[in-house]
């Protein structure tokens, strides 16, 4: 009788601090589920040390023209996903959230599309490119939160010491200025090549971009395109055979291989974007120039455009809140602001015209100017995000020296194709 | 104190209840005494255990709550993912069966991360082992400065491991690792060492920095063991003519045998569940040539094409079966039930 009752007490007790647990994991923000909602949660990816003052800021003001609480969080790229994914996991959505990729979430139907929620003169200030890329089965629920353009740099210095005029335009150019840097000696290398998992993606996309390639050709994967092996092809060439490149570079990251090289003025050349321009600026160590892109099939330049997204999730009486921020987003001083401290490039027309006249920016001017034509790699395709993960993870085994770059992109295709 | 109970002062049942074991000889030792008083007592004793259970679940609550909240719980949770279907973005999709642990098992990678689990435990744990043992030796003994060196030994433990995992990444660099310059300046090498890119090094690269951090643990294990050893033992063998060799063998290995078996096998967990380290050190290679299966397991949730809780909680409760399979096969060899004895 005793015992039973020692059972019975413990056991109550456990079912009380697990039922306790429970209702923590899920509880979450979901405040009220009548007409608005008191609080909307934020999630914001940190860009750099700029981020979290704007965004600390911005929900000051949020408060005061709404009257509804910000709850904000702000968490590194590298962990944003998996932070994402286990809200998503356990029914702790939150309300806007800025990540790389939205059209997974778009397909699992948790987003609002931009009739839900944004104003319609907003819409119009997008650049169309990006509406384009955020847009799928004709609904438009990624919406950019700013954008960038890669770009060649290259070291002033060490093309001088190596005789090089001009920076190339072609990929035999390239090859030959990126061999004269290299023969400099002295552990500088011509080009620095990120094809390690932080990137690997990007940089595949830009040089295949420059040699006519494309990942989708209209509703059809074309992974595997001549254009595509052969851009491949030669980029691990410029390891394995022309040896231009620093060590190893299917195991290099960006931000600390690639960019940390030519940093140091270690690398003749690498393919940059506005912010690297900031890092430069700041330390004043390497005298660099922007170029760009050589091209691998003798037609002009493309420009490589990334966006990343704010999108916003379905979860009652949250309408109407979501609808403000985005009204209060996309406002000029608030995104212009951002792009600004972060060093980026605007996702709105309006935003395009400001950066344009501002004569402190005119180091953007190569970027901006080629902003609206700028390709983009398929995010409107949720299947692009297992693509995406793919080249990240696995691109850098493609460009070994036993790589083949023709099975890989093969296996790539069938992937894609397969949809799994 | 405990007067309290046997003066049967009322209205202290609190202060009553926490000396209640060094008051039971005393209630015993009065039991055998006539009349009214004793019944009382116990009575009153009755009271004082009931009172106990109440107020010792209060104090095991937070105990409780943590035990379930942070073991039990996320255990259950674990296992029901593990047979759920997950989208990429992390919505539950409903129930898979076994799909999770079939995919699992037929992924292409699974070999070479299995095997690279096995190295990664075996030399890690053997070779700490070892050099540990003559570390505890070296630090049992008397010298001047020796609680300098203790506290050297300590502090690699005491370190964030995500930290040091980093510093070393950074000296084992292939451009501007400290390790490399200082080879290259000594004339060892004529050319840098590719440690954390090359498929031939990173894995003993791991392995050197896994030792480092897993060595202090266990080379404090091994001077408590060394301490409890008495010295009259020494002092026999001594007498008898035994040479320092046969006195090791003989009597310090044999009586360390219970430390050494806590060693083996907690750090066969630890290092196996290590992820930091080779997470932060094989961040930058391609494929899942380098990870093992903590790693593994966190690539097929959150970075990897796969994309797949549940495949990855499938991992996870894979991992559990293969370490307790291992430990379990370790304990069979040692003979652990004697070991526990000596």
């Amino acid at each position: 009788m005793k015992k039973s009752l020692r059972l019975g007490a413990v056991l109550a007790t456990a079912a009380i601090a697990t039922m306790a647990l429970v209702s923590c994991s899920s509880g979450g923000s979901s405040s009220s589920s009548t007409s608005g909602v008191k609080s909307i949660k934020v999630v914001i990816a940190e860009y750099s040390s700029a981020t979290k003052p704007f965004w600390t800021a911005f929900a000051a003001k949020y408060k005061a023209t709404t009257g509804i609480t910000m709850n904000l969080q702000i968490i590194s790229w590298t962990d944003i996903n998996q932070a994402s994914s286990t809200m998503i996991q356990t029914g702790n959505l939150p309300d806007i959230l800025n990540e790389n990729s939205y059209a997974s979430y778009a397909a699992d139907g948790l987003l609002y599309d931009s009739s839900q929620v944004l104003p319609a003169a907003t819409k119009a200030d997008i650049i169309p490119a990006f509406v384009q890329s955020g847009t799928v089965n004709g609904k438009f629920y990624g919406m950019p939160d700013l954008s960038s353009a890669r770009a060649m740099f290259y070291n002033k210095d060490l093309f001088k010491q190596a005789g090089i005029a001009a920076p190339p335009t072609t990929w035999d150019e390239f090859v030959a200025d990126a061999k004269k840097v290299q023969a400099l000696g002295g552990g500088n290398v011509g080009y620095a090549q990120p094809l390690g998992p932080e990137e690997a993606q990007a940089e595949f996309a830009i040089w295949l971009f420059n040699n006519g390639g494309a990942f989708k050709q209209g509703n059809k994967w074309v992974i595997n395109s001549p254009a595509n092996v052969k851009t491949l092809q030669f980029m691990k060439d410029l390891s394995v055979k022309y040896g231009v490149t620093q060590n190893n570079p299917g195991a290099t990251n960006r931000t600390d291989g690639a960019f940390a090289l030519f940093a140091q003025g270690k690398a003749g050349m690498v393919v940059g974007f506005s912010p690297l321009s900031g890092t430069l600026d700041k330390a004043k160590t390497v005298n660099y120039g922007i170029a760009p892109m050589p091209s691998g099939d003798g037609k002009a330049p493309q420009t490589y455009g990334v966006t990343d997204y704010l999108m916003s999730f379905k979860k009652p009486g949250n309408q109407a809140a979501i609808s403000a921020f985005y009204k209060l987003y996309y406002s000029p001083d608030q995104i212009n602001t951002w792009i600004k401290a972060e060093n980026f490039l605007p996702a709105t027309t309006s935003g395009l015209k400001v950066f344009q006249s501002d004569p402190a920016l005119a180091s953007l001017k190569v970027y901006l100017d080629t902003l609206p034509n700028a390709h983009l790699t398929p995010t409107d395709d949720p299947e692009w995000d297992k693509v995406k993960l793919t080249l990240q993870q696995t691109l850098g085994l493609a460009v070994a020296p036993n790589g083949d770059p023709q099975k890989y992109l093969d296996n790539l295709q069938a992937q894609a194709v397969a949809g799994k | 104190m405990n007067q309290v109970i046997a003066s049967g002062q009322p209205g202290k049942g609190l202060g009553a209840s926490r000396t209640l074991a060094p008051g039971l000889p005393n209630g015993e030792a009065a039991a055998p005494g006539s009349g009214a008083a004793p019944a009382r007592r116990k009575r009153r004793r009755n009271d004082h255990s009931a009172a106990s259970i109440g107020v010792a679940l209060l104090w095991l609550g937070p105990v409780l709550i943590l035990i379930f909240g942070v073991v039990i719980y996320p255990a259950i949770a674990l296992l029901i993912a593990s047979f759920g279907t997950f989208s990429i973005t992390g919505l539950y999709r409903g129930f898979a069966g076994f799909t999770n642990y079939v995919n699992l098992l037929a992924s292409p990678d699974l070999g070479q991360v299995m095997w690279n689990t096995f190295v990664w435990v075996a030399a890690v744990v053997i070779l700490t082992n070892l050099i540990a043992l003559g570390l505890a030796q070296f630090l049992s003994k008397e010298f001047f400065g020796r609680r300098f060196v203790r506290w050297a030994v300590i502090i690699p433990w005491a370190a964030a491991l995500v930290m040091t995992s980093q510093l070393f990444r950074l000296m084992f660099d292939y451009y501007h690792g400290i390790i490399n310059q200082m080879l290259l300046g000594l004339h060892i090498i004529s050319k840098p060492v590719d440690w954390l890119g090359s498929s031939t090094f990173i894995m003993p690269t791991m392995i050197a920095v896994g030792i480092f951090v897993t060595l202090p643990f266990t080379a404090y294990l091994f001077v408590a063991g060394l301490n409890a050893i008495p010295s009259d033992v020494y002092e026999a063998a001594r007498i008898d003519g035994a040479s320092p060799w046969q006195t090791y063998r003989a009597i310090t290995l044999p009586l360390l045998r219970p430390a050494i078996l806590i060693a083996v096998v907690l750090n066969m967990i630890y290092v196996f569940n290590s992820f930091p380290l080779i997470y932060i050190m094989n961040g930058s290679n391609p494929g899942y040539g380098n990870d093992t299966m903590i790693t593994y397991m966190y690539k097929v949730a959150f970075q990897g094409a796969t994309h797949d809780v549940g495949m990855s909680a499938a991992t996870g409760i894979f991992n559990v079966i293969v370490i307790l399979i291992a430990v379990g096969i370790y304990l069979r060899f040692t003979n652990w039930r004697q070991g526990d004895q000596s």
